[in-house]
Protein backbone atom coordinates (compact mmCIF):
# COMPACT_ATOMS: atom_id res chain seq x y z
CA UNK A 1 0.00 0.00 0.00
CA UNK A 2 1.23 3.54 -0.91
CA UNK A 3 2.17 5.54 2.45
CA UNK A 4 1.27 8.78 2.53
CA UNK A 5 3.14 11.54 0.83
CA UNK A 6 4.24 14.93 2.11
CA UNK A 7 6.34 18.25 1.16
CA UNK A 8 9.89 18.23 0.76
CA UNK A 9 11.89 21.01 -0.23
CA UNK A 10 15.97 20.42 -0.20
CA UNK A 11 17.11 24.30 -0.26
CA UNK A 12 21.52 24.87 -1.00
CA UNK A 13 22.84 28.50 -0.88
CA UNK A 14 23.22 27.92 -4.53
CA UNK A 15 19.24 27.43 -5.22
CA UNK A 16 16.60 24.99 -5.07
CA UNK A 17 17.85 20.89 -5.58
CA UNK A 18 14.37 19.19 -4.71
CA UNK A 19 10.81 20.09 -4.49
CA UNK A 20 8.45 17.20 -4.48
CA UNK A 21 5.95 14.95 -2.51
CA UNK A 22 7.74 11.98 -1.00
CA UNK A 23 6.69 9.11 1.16
CA UNK A 24 9.84 9.22 3.43
CA UNK A 25 13.02 11.17 3.92
CA UNK A 26 16.01 10.04 5.42
CA UNK A 27 18.84 11.85 6.51
CA UNK A 28 21.31 12.15 9.79
CA UNK A 29 21.00 14.81 12.99
CA UNK A 30 23.78 15.26 15.34
CA UNK A 31 21.63 13.05 17.63
CA UNK A 32 21.62 10.24 14.81
CA UNK A 33 19.90 9.22 11.66
CA UNK A 34 16.27 10.27 11.32
CA UNK A 35 13.53 8.88 8.88
CA UNK A 36 10.60 11.41 8.36
CA UNK A 37 7.54 10.30 7.55
CA UNK A 38 4.10 12.30 6.65
CA UNK A 39 2.53 13.87 9.58
CA UNK A 40 5.99 14.05 11.93
CA UNK A 41 5.36 16.43 14.80
CA UNK A 42 7.26 19.76 14.15
CA UNK A 43 10.98 19.66 14.33
CA UNK A 44 14.16 21.54 14.21
CA UNK A 45 17.30 19.46 13.39
CA UNK A 46 21.44 19.73 13.12
CA UNK A 47 22.22 17.85 10.33
CA UNK A 48 25.02 16.10 10.05
CA UNK A 49 27.30 15.54 6.52
CA UNK A 50 25.47 12.02 5.08
CA UNK A 51 23.61 10.67 1.97
CA UNK A 52 20.38 12.17 2.05
CA UNK A 53 17.37 9.73 0.78
CA UNK A 54 14.19 10.84 -0.63
CA UNK A 55 11.79 7.71 -0.95
CA UNK A 56 9.68 8.82 -3.83
CA UNK A 57 8.45 5.36 -3.30
CA UNK A 58 9.62 1.78 -2.44
CA UNK A 59 11.76 1.62 -5.65
CA UNK A 60 11.86 5.83 -6.75
CA UNK A 61 15.01 7.43 -4.36
CA UNK A 62 16.53 10.12 -4.50
CA UNK A 63 19.73 10.66 -3.38
CA UNK A 64 22.48 12.98 -2.30
CA UNK A 65 25.80 13.73 -0.75
CA UNK A 66 24.62 16.15 1.76
CA UNK A 67 27.33 18.62 3.86
CA UNK A 68 26.17 19.88 7.23
CA UNK A 69 22.68 21.64 7.32
CA UNK A 70 19.17 21.88 9.08
CA UNK A 71 16.08 20.14 8.67
CA UNK A 72 12.84 21.64 9.62
CA UNK A 73 9.26 19.97 9.86
CA UNK A 74 6.18 22.06 10.21
CA UNK A 75 2.57 22.60 9.23
CA UNK A 76 3.25 18.68 7.32
CA UNK A 77 6.02 20.06 5.27
CA UNK A 78 10.06 19.62 5.48
CA UNK A 79 12.64 21.85 4.57
CA UNK A 80 15.86 20.94 4.06
CA UNK A 81 18.51 23.19 4.01
CA UNK A 82 22.15 22.43 3.54
CA UNK A 83 25.55 24.27 2.34
CA UNK A 84 26.03 21.89 0.13
CA UNK A 85 24.42 18.72 -1.61
CA UNK A 86 25.86 16.45 -5.08
CA UNK A 87 24.42 13.74 -7.11
CA UNK A 88 26.28 10.65 -6.00
CA UNK A 89 27.62 10.69 -9.85
CA UNK A 90 28.88 14.66 -9.66
CA UNK A 91 31.77 12.90 -6.67
CA UNK A 92 34.88 12.69 -7.60
CA UNK A 93 37.04 10.50 -5.38
CA UNK A 94 40.20 12.07 -6.25
CA UNK A 95 39.34 15.14 -5.22
CA UNK A 96 37.56 14.09 -2.31
CA UNK A 97 40.97 12.24 -1.30
CA UNK A 98 43.05 15.40 -1.86
CA UNK A 99 40.69 17.26 0.06
CA UNK A 100 40.85 14.91 2.91
CA UNK A 101 44.19 14.80 2.85
CA UNK A 102 44.39 18.70 3.11
CA UNK A 103 41.93 18.60 6.12
CA UNK A 104 43.88 15.57 7.81
CA UNK A 105 47.05 17.72 7.45
CA UNK A 106 45.50 20.52 9.04
CA UNK A 107 44.65 18.21 11.85
CA UNK A 108 47.58 17.20 12.57
CA UNK A 109 48.83 20.88 12.62
CA UNK A 110 47.00 22.57 14.27
CA UNK A 111 46.94 22.61 18.30
CA UNK A 112 44.12 20.63 20.43
CA UNK A 113 41.18 22.64 21.23
CA UNK A 114 41.22 25.46 19.25
CA UNK A 115 38.79 26.86 16.45
CA UNK A 116 41.28 25.17 13.86
CA UNK A 117 41.53 21.82 14.98
CA UNK A 118 37.85 21.68 15.53
CA UNK A 119 37.08 23.27 12.10
CA UNK A 120 39.76 20.70 10.18
CA UNK A 121 37.70 17.76 11.93
CA UNK A 122 34.77 18.85 10.74
CA UNK A 123 36.30 18.94 7.04
CA UNK A 124 37.93 15.57 7.71
CA UNK A 125 34.13 13.99 8.49
CA UNK A 126 32.62 15.71 5.69
CA UNK A 127 35.12 14.37 3.47
CA UNK A 128 34.89 10.92 4.52
CA UNK A 129 31.47 10.92 4.50
CA UNK A 130 31.74 12.26 0.87
CA UNK A 131 34.25 9.80 -0.04
CA UNK A 132 32.49 6.80 1.35
CA UNK A 133 28.94 7.91 -0.66
CA UNK A 134 31.40 8.09 -3.97
CA UNK A 135 32.63 5.23 -3.47
CA UNK A 136 29.23 3.38 -3.41
CA UNK A 137 28.91 2.37 0.20
CA UNK A 138 26.37 5.06 1.27
CA UNK A 139 26.45 6.52 4.66
CA UNK A 140 24.57 4.96 6.88
CA UNK B 1 50.90 59.18 -42.87
CA UNK B 2 50.28 57.31 -46.06
CA UNK B 3 47.05 56.83 -47.44
CA UNK B 4 48.30 52.50 -46.89
CA UNK B 5 49.28 53.21 -43.37
CA UNK B 6 45.72 54.71 -42.64
CA UNK B 7 44.11 51.83 -44.22
CA UNK B 8 45.94 49.24 -42.37
CA UNK B 9 44.92 51.20 -38.87
CA UNK B 10 41.24 51.54 -39.90
CA UNK B 11 41.17 47.59 -40.60
CA UNK B 12 43.08 46.90 -37.32
CA UNK B 13 40.98 49.36 -35.45
CA UNK B 14 37.59 47.42 -37.12
CA UNK B 15 39.16 44.02 -35.63
CA UNK B 16 39.45 45.47 -31.93
CA UNK B 17 35.70 46.34 -32.06
CA UNK B 18 34.77 43.38 -33.64
CA UNK B 19 36.03 42.06 -30.11
CA UNK B 20 34.92 44.17 -27.83
CA UNK B 21 31.31 43.93 -28.94
CA UNK B 22 31.72 40.48 -28.92
CA UNK B 23 32.97 40.45 -25.21
CA UNK B 24 30.30 43.11 -23.93
CA UNK B 25 27.70 40.96 -25.37
CA UNK B 26 29.25 37.90 -23.30
CA UNK B 27 30.02 39.72 -20.29
CA UNK B 28 25.75 40.43 -20.41
CA UNK B 29 25.01 36.86 -20.84
CA UNK B 30 27.12 36.07 -17.57
CA UNK B 31 25.80 39.30 -16.07
CA UNK B 32 22.08 37.59 -16.16
CA UNK B 33 23.61 34.55 -15.34
CA UNK B 34 25.24 35.65 -12.01
CA UNK B 35 21.97 37.90 -10.96
CA UNK B 36 20.11 34.85 -10.72
CA UNK B 37 22.66 33.43 -8.64
CA UNK B 38 22.08 35.89 -6.20
CA UNK B 39 18.55 35.59 -6.50
CA UNK B 40 18.82 31.91 -5.54
CA UNK B 41 20.60 32.85 -2.52
CA UNK B 42 17.55 34.84 -1.03
CA UNK B 43 15.36 32.07 0.25
CA UNK B 44 18.67 29.77 1.46
CA UNK B 45 19.77 33.10 3.74
CA UNK B 46 15.63 33.99 4.35
CA UNK B 47 15.08 30.06 6.19
CA UNK B 48 18.06 30.49 8.33
CA UNK B 49 16.97 33.34 9.45
CA UNK B 50 13.58 31.90 9.95
CA UNK B 51 15.24 29.13 12.18
CA UNK B 52 17.89 31.09 14.30
CA UNK B 53 14.54 33.41 15.13
CA UNK B 54 12.88 30.02 16.38
CA UNK B 55 15.65 28.32 18.04
CA UNK B 56 16.91 31.83 19.84
CA UNK B 57 12.86 31.83 21.14
CA UNK B 58 13.05 28.31 22.56
CA UNK B 59 16.47 28.68 23.92
CA UNK B 60 15.35 32.25 25.47
CA UNK B 61 18.60 33.74 24.82
CA UNK B 62 21.15 33.46 22.05
CA UNK B 63 24.23 31.75 23.61
CA UNK B 64 27.90 33.59 23.95
CA UNK B 65 29.51 32.85 21.19
CA UNK B 66 33.25 33.77 20.64
CA UNK B 67 32.73 35.52 17.44
CA UNK B 68 29.37 37.64 18.83
CA UNK B 69 31.69 39.12 21.75
CA UNK B 70 34.19 42.09 21.07
CA UNK B 71 37.76 41.66 22.20
CA UNK B 72 39.31 43.41 25.00
CA UNK B 73 41.53 45.35 22.41
CA UNK B 74 41.66 45.88 18.79
CA UNK B 75 45.83 45.16 18.18
CA UNK B 76 45.14 43.11 14.65
CA UNK B 77 43.01 44.08 11.88
CA UNK B 78 41.67 41.24 9.14
CA UNK B 79 41.23 42.88 5.74
CA UNK B 80 39.39 40.45 3.39
CA UNK B 81 39.59 42.31 -0.31
CA UNK B 82 37.70 40.73 -2.71
CA UNK B 83 38.68 41.11 -6.35
CA UNK B 84 39.14 38.75 -9.34
CA UNK B 85 41.37 36.77 -11.34
CA UNK B 86 41.20 38.79 -14.64
CA UNK B 87 41.69 42.32 -15.51
CA UNK B 88 39.87 44.05 -18.14
CA UNK B 89 37.05 45.79 -16.27
CA UNK B 90 37.68 49.24 -15.82
CA UNK B 91 38.62 50.33 -12.38
CA UNK B 92 37.21 47.28 -10.98
CA UNK B 93 39.82 45.62 -8.98
CA UNK B 94 42.28 48.60 -8.02
CA UNK B 95 39.52 50.66 -6.42
CA UNK B 96 39.11 47.79 -3.98
CA UNK B 97 42.87 47.50 -3.44
CA UNK B 98 42.83 50.83 -2.79
CA UNK B 99 39.98 51.12 -0.30
CA UNK B 100 41.33 48.13 1.33
CA UNK B 101 45.09 49.48 1.69
CA UNK B 102 43.72 52.82 2.52
CA UNK B 103 41.70 51.66 5.34
CA UNK B 104 45.00 49.38 6.54
CA UNK B 105 46.97 52.27 6.16
CA UNK B 106 44.58 54.13 8.89
CA UNK B 107 44.54 51.29 10.92
CA UNK B 108 48.34 51.13 10.95
CA UNK B 109 48.51 55.32 12.06
CA UNK B 110 46.52 54.25 14.96
CA UNK B 111 49.12 51.62 15.79
CA UNK B 112 47.23 48.32 15.25
CA UNK B 113 48.86 45.84 12.88
CA UNK B 114 47.23 44.68 9.83
CA UNK B 115 46.59 41.25 7.68
CA UNK B 116 45.54 41.10 4.47
CA UNK B 117 43.05 37.56 2.79
CA UNK B 118 42.89 38.25 -1.18
CA UNK B 119 40.31 36.19 -2.84
CA UNK B 120 41.21 37.01 -6.67
CA UNK B 121 44.98 36.54 -8.09
CA UNK B 122 44.54 40.71 -8.81
CA UNK B 123 44.47 40.77 -5.12
CA UNK B 124 46.90 38.50 -4.07
CA UNK B 125 49.60 39.88 -6.87
CA UNK B 126 49.02 43.21 -5.65
CA UNK B 127 49.68 42.67 -2.12
CA UNK B 128 52.66 40.68 -3.13
CA UNK B 129 54.00 43.71 -5.06
CA UNK B 130 53.59 46.02 -2.14
CA UNK B 131 55.31 43.51 -0.12
CA UNK B 132 52.11 42.74 2.40
CA UNK B 133 51.74 38.97 1.48
CA UNK B 134 48.24 38.22 2.29
CA UNK B 135 47.75 35.65 4.75
CA UNK B 136 44.62 33.43 2.91
CA UNK B 137 44.99 33.54 -0.70
CA UNK B 138 41.64 31.99 -2.06
CA UNK B 139 41.47 32.05 -6.12
CA UNK B 140 40.44 30.05 -9.09
CA UNK B 141 37.04 30.66 -8.73
CA UNK B 142 35.86 34.22 -9.06
CA UNK B 143 34.19 33.11 -12.33
CA UNK B 144 31.32 30.72 -10.51
CA UNK B 145 31.86 31.12 -6.70
CA UNK B 146 30.91 28.01 -4.68
CA UNK B 147 28.90 28.46 -1.26
CA UNK B 148 32.29 25.98 -0.34
CA UNK B 149 34.84 28.64 -1.51
CA UNK B 150 33.15 31.16 0.98
CA UNK B 151 33.04 28.74 3.09
CA UNK B 152 36.93 28.09 3.35
CA UNK B 153 37.51 32.02 4.05
CA UNK B 154 34.73 32.07 6.27
CA UNK B 155 36.80 29.33 8.54
CA UNK B 156 40.26 30.95 8.11
CA UNK B 157 38.69 34.60 9.15
CA UNK B 158 36.65 33.34 12.32
CA UNK B 159 39.30 30.18 13.39
CA UNK B 160 42.35 33.66 13.54
CA UNK B 161 39.48 35.45 15.50
CA UNK B 162 38.43 32.79 17.77
CA UNK B 163 41.82 32.25 18.23
CA UNK B 164 42.68 35.53 18.97
CA UNK B 165 44.94 35.82 16.28
CA UNK B 166 42.76 39.15 14.95
CA UNK B 167 40.59 41.49 16.87
CA UNK B 168 38.30 42.44 14.49
CA UNK B 169 37.65 41.24 10.14
CA UNK B 170 36.70 43.57 7.63
CA UNK B 171 35.80 42.75 4.34
CA UNK B 172 35.62 44.97 1.00
CA UNK B 173 33.87 44.46 -2.07
CA UNK B 174 32.04 45.88 -4.94
CA UNK B 175 28.75 45.43 -4.54
CA UNK B 176 26.58 44.81 -7.08
CA UNK B 177 23.38 47.45 -7.66
CA UNK B 178 23.27 47.53 -11.03
CA UNK B 179 24.81 46.57 -14.71
CA UNK B 180 25.82 50.12 -14.95
CA UNK B 181 26.19 51.03 -10.94
CA UNK B 182 29.06 49.01 -8.54
CA UNK B 183 29.70 50.60 -5.42
CA UNK B 184 32.89 49.86 -3.07
CA UNK B 185 31.56 48.58 0.04
CA UNK B 186 33.18 48.17 3.58
CA UNK B 187 31.55 46.03 6.11
CA UNK B 188 32.52 44.67 9.35
CA UNK B 189 32.31 40.48 9.80
CA UNK B 190 33.54 39.65 13.38
CA UNK B 191 33.08 40.12 15.58
CA UNK B 192 28.97 39.67 14.53
CA UNK B 193 26.27 41.65 15.99
CA UNK B 194 23.54 39.71 17.80
CA UNK B 195 21.14 42.44 16.05
CA UNK B 196 22.58 41.43 12.48
CA UNK B 197 21.44 38.10 13.40
CA UNK B 198 17.65 38.75 15.08
CA UNK B 199 16.92 41.79 12.66
CA UNK B 200 14.08 40.56 10.74
CA UNK B 201 13.41 41.09 7.13
CA UNK B 202 10.17 41.96 5.19
CA UNK B 203 8.36 38.67 3.98
CA UNK B 204 9.74 36.38 6.95
CA UNK B 205 7.83 38.10 9.87
CA UNK B 206 4.84 35.69 9.93
CA UNK B 207 4.95 34.15 13.13
CA UNK B 208 3.87 30.27 13.53
CA UNK B 209 3.21 30.67 17.33
CA UNK B 210 3.57 26.64 18.11
CA UNK B 211 7.15 26.84 19.03
CA UNK B 212 6.04 25.24 22.23
CA UNK B 213 5.56 21.97 20.35
CA UNK B 214 8.64 21.67 18.33
CA UNK B 215 11.31 18.65 19.00
CA UNK B 216 14.39 20.16 18.72
CA UNK B 217 17.64 17.87 17.42
CA UNK B 218 20.02 18.68 19.24
CA UNK B 219 18.90 21.31 21.91
CA UNK B 220 18.31 24.62 20.63
CA UNK B 221 21.21 26.40 21.85
CA UNK B 222 23.53 23.46 20.61
CA UNK B 223 21.65 24.28 16.95
CA UNK B 224 22.09 28.33 17.56
CA UNK B 225 26.03 27.82 17.60
CA UNK B 226 26.56 26.31 14.43
CA UNK B 227 23.57 28.19 12.80
CA UNK B 228 25.09 31.82 14.21
CA UNK B 229 28.90 31.45 11.80
CA UNK B 230 26.66 30.67 8.81
CA UNK B 231 26.08 34.07 9.13
CA UNK B 232 29.45 34.93 8.12
CA UNK B 233 29.59 32.53 5.82
CA UNK B 234 26.72 33.99 3.77
CA UNK B 235 27.60 37.54 3.93
CA UNK B 236 30.65 35.95 2.18
CA UNK B 237 29.27 34.61 0.12
CA UNK B 238 26.69 37.14 -0.96
CA UNK B 239 30.13 39.46 -1.54
CA UNK B 240 31.41 37.18 -4.18
CA UNK B 241 28.52 36.64 -6.02
CA UNK B 242 28.39 40.18 -5.81
CA UNK B 243 31.45 40.91 -6.68
CA UNK B 244 31.05 38.44 -9.74
CA UNK B 245 27.73 40.42 -10.91
CA UNK B 246 29.80 43.40 -10.60
CA UNK B 247 32.49 42.40 -12.48
CA UNK B 248 30.55 41.37 -15.28
CA UNK B 249 28.69 44.85 -15.13
CA UNK B 250 32.11 46.70 -15.28
CA UNK B 251 33.48 44.69 -18.25
CA UNK B 252 30.27 45.10 -20.14
CA UNK B 253 30.45 48.88 -19.67
CA UNK B 254 34.21 48.94 -20.00
CA UNK B 255 33.44 47.22 -23.11
CA UNK B 256 30.72 49.13 -24.68
CA UNK B 257 33.01 52.36 -24.01
CA UNK B 258 35.67 50.45 -25.85
CA UNK B 259 33.53 49.84 -28.83
CA UNK B 260 32.46 53.20 -28.65
CA UNK B 261 36.11 54.92 -28.34
CA UNK B 262 36.66 52.16 -31.61
CA UNK B 263 33.90 53.99 -34.43
CA UNK B 264 35.16 57.84 -33.11
CA UNK B 265 38.23 56.17 -34.03
CA UNK B 266 37.33 54.87 -37.40
CA UNK B 267 35.51 58.23 -38.39
CA UNK B 268 38.87 60.18 -37.63
CA UNK B 269 40.69 57.67 -39.58
CA UNK B 270 38.66 57.83 -42.46
CA UNK B 271 39.16 61.55 -42.46
CA UNK B 272 42.54 60.96 -42.32
CA UNK B 273 42.29 58.84 -45.14
CA UNK B 274 40.23 60.69 -47.30
CA UNK B 275 42.47 63.99 -46.59
CA UNK B 276 45.50 61.81 -47.71
CA UNK B 277 43.85 60.73 -50.77
CA UNK B 278 43.06 63.84 -51.81
CA UNK B 279 46.73 65.01 -51.28
CA UNK B 280 47.85 62.26 -53.24
CA UNK B 281 45.89 63.51 -55.81
CA UNK B 282 46.80 66.91 -55.52
CA UNK B 283 49.90 66.28 -55.69
CA UNK B 284 49.85 63.92 -58.90
CA UNK B 285 47.86 66.93 -60.96
CA UNK B 286 50.66 69.60 -59.87
CA UNK B 287 53.72 67.48 -61.14
CA UNK B 288 51.66 66.78 -64.60
CA UNK B 289 50.84 70.13 -64.86
CA UNK B 290 54.19 71.28 -63.70
CA UNK B 291 55.46 69.27 -66.51
CA UNK B 292 53.31 70.31 -69.14
CA UNK B 293 54.63 73.43 -68.46
CA UNK B 294 58.19 72.51 -68.77
CA UNK B 295 57.47 71.81 -72.34
CA UNK B 296 56.05 74.62 -73.57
Amino acid sequence: MAKTKFDVEVLTPEGELFHDEVEMLSTRTAVGSIGVLANHTPLLAMLDPTELRLYRSESDIVRFAQGEGYLQVADGRALVLVEEAHEPGELSASDLQERLRQAEQALSEAEENTEAARTALRDKRRWETFLRIAEGGGAH
Amino acid sequence: MAQRDVKNRIASVKNIEKITRAMEMVAAARLRRAEQRIAALRPYAGAIRRMTRQAAEAAENIPSLPILSEHESERTIAIVLVTRDRGLAGAFNSQILRAGLRAGAEHEEQGRSVVYYAAGRRGVSTLRFRKKDPVGEYVGFTDRPAYANARDIADDVMTAYVDGQVDRVEIFYNGYVSALTQEVRRETLLPLQQATILEASEGDDEDTGHHALVEYEPDPEEILRRLVPDYVEISIFRALLESTASEHGARMTAMRNASENAGELIEDLTLEMNRARQAEITQEIMEVVAGAESLT
